[in-house]
């Protein structure tokens, strides 16, 4: 079993990711069930994140923000997934991933330094030894935000280092909410055409001072677009919330991209084919 | 932590309350209190809501099924009604201790409904007496002063539904409600195509205003709605909307 967390700014799309992944809508594009993979839940929490995706996103509302029942290191849900992968002429091969999701204000704090003790313990858990990889999700990329998400990853090396992680936790960066227009083209190689264009001193601070071999970049949509041929996003902002908060537009075509590639990766090492 | 009735005097917060509890239900059941017990203590003899007492927010253990897309989800809350004396100004300042009673289930509470009348810029049904009702610029005025209180003062809330109350005086009822019909299974319309229909039909004159308020609460949850006590389908939806992020 593989324990992953998830970590990033506020409102990054850390929950509405994991309640897309648990989910699963049944469409005919889903890139999950044309790759033959089934996504199960676990436990109870997972399923209640299965509840939330059907009640609250394919209802047209969108997620609350984690920090808002979050008081404790208790109150973090642990939500436990298996996923099951059918090639040809290979064994049905099985992933059972625990997966932590942390509140934004967590990232935020890497960044300014201050240490909320709640916030230090939930960092001592998601770089114990017990741990296989970090999730890390950016969304923003105005001008500025290079700055700002190098001096996160400043703190959060250093940490590593402190917990003696550095040269073994995997770390899987990447851009989440995909769907925007102006991301949707770079998704193939986000590396290059996202982070490298949008992210620059982050991304060489990072290749600096994490192994090759423990970092990827990849880009995620917990929404995705309208079609295969209908690059236009499935998603609608909430009014007032500038791209924070948005909601689902057309639930008959949810179809999420790359959600399964980061965690496999993360939990075994090894890329794999597709972008499910 | 509970769901926090707040609005100012004679919107008819108590009444929609105890109209939830109504056995003749939709898809929101109240297993407790009992509707009969209530009625009796809130309403008087003719069957008119009495006020509210102001020396301390009303509190009370709801229980609810609400059926949802998922299933059945039972939610339990502690139901807040607070007196509309005591959102004018005069009130807190003569009375800042009690204030404070007040402000504090708000600021935790998982939800608030803000209950708000009419005004007379809205075309009413025959035999209204507009006079009732504020002036559409003393309503946005003092919708004004709500935006300012909780971006101010609680901007950390979960859950906020606006409700326009009173909607038999200004609406034709069984046209809104089956255009805004909560089914959990196909719906005619989600929640975000609910909130834009009421937002453009009856919160014109604040859209601003409400542009703001999405602007200054972390949360994203700030949803429009008209209810009616005499309308079960547009009563329930904003306990669904609730019930849909606090059921278990």
């Amino acid at each position: 079993m593989s324990n992953i967390h998830i970590i990033g700014p506020q409102a990054a799309g850390k929950t509405t990711y994991l309640a897309a992944l648990a989910y699963q809508p049944e469409t005919s594009r889903s890139p999950v069930r044309q790759a033959n993979i089934k996504v199960k839940t676990l436990n109870e929490e997972t399923r209640e994140l299965v509840d939330k995706a059907e009640n609250i996103i394919v209802e047209g509302a969108s997620l609350e923000p984690t920090q808002k029942y979050v008081k404790t290191i208790d109150d973090l849900k642990v939500y436990s997934f298996l996923i099951e992968i059918k090639r040809k002429w290979q064994n049905l091969e099985r992933l059972q991933l625990t997966v932590r999701d942390y509140p934004g204000e967590v990232f935020k704090e890497l960044e300014s330094g201050s240490r909320d003790p709640i916030h230090e313990e939930f960092m001592n858990e998601c770089l114990s030894a017990d741990t296989q990889g970090c999730l890390i999700l950016l969304t923003e990329w105005e001008q500025g935000i290079d700055k700002f998400y190098k001096r996160a990853f400043r703190r959060f090396i250093a940490l590593m280092d402190e917990q003696q992680r550095l040269q073994n936790l995997r770390l899987a960066i990447a851009m989440s909410k995909c769907e925007r227009g102006e991301l949707w083209p770079g998704r193939l190689d986000p590396e290059s055409d996202l982070f490298a264009i949008h992210f620059p001193d982050t991304l060489r601070f990072l290749r600096d001072n994490i192994p090759p071999t423990n970092l990827e970049f990849y880009a995620i949509s917990a929404f995705g677009v309208l079609g295969n041929k209908d690059p236009r996003p499935n998603r609608k902002e909430e009014l007032g919330k500038k791209d924070r908060y948005s909601v689902l537009r057309d639930p008959e075509k949810w179809s999420p991209y790359c959600l399964v590639s980061p965690l496999y990766w993360l939990s075994t090492g090894k890329r794999i084919q597709g972008y499910v | 932590m509970g769901v926090v009735y707040i609005g100012d005097r004679a919107t008819g917060k108590t009444h929609l309350a105890l109209e939830l509890t109504n056995p003749r239900h939709e898809h929101v059941k109240v297993t407790s209190p009992d509707y009969d017990q209530l009625k009796l203590l809130l309403l008087d003899e003719n069957s008119m809501s009495k006020p509210t007492d102001t020396l301390k927010p009303y509190q009370r253990y709801l229980e609810m099924n609400v059926q949802l897309p998922s299933g059945n989800k039972r939610v339990e809350l502690d139901w807040i009604d607070t007196g509309g004396e005591v959102w004018r100004g005069n009130w807190q300042r003569d009375n800042s201790d009690k204030w404070k009673d007040y402000i504090e289930p708000i600021r935790q509470s998982e939800g608030i409904l803000l209950i708000l009348p009419p005004h007379r810029g809205m075309t009413f049904q025959p035999g209204v007496d507009t006079q009732e009702f504020p002036t559409e610029q003393q309503w946005c005025n003092r919708f004004e002063t709500w935006v300012t209180f909780f971006c101010d003062q609680c901007p950390q809330i979960r859950h906020l539904a606006i409700c326009l109350n009173k909607a038999d005086l200004f609406c034709d009822l069984s046209q809104e409600g089956k255009k805004l019909a909560y089914r959990p299974y196909n719906s005619p319309c989600n929640w975000q195509q609910r909130h834009e229909h009421v937002l453009k039909k009856y919160f014109r004159p604040v859209y601003s205003q409400i542009r703001r308020l999405g602007e200054g609460m972390s949360s994203p949850s700030v949803k429009c709605f008209i209810t009616s006590i005499y309308h079960r389908g547009l009563l329930e939806l904003p306990w669904i909307y609730l019930g849909s992020f606090l059921g278990k």
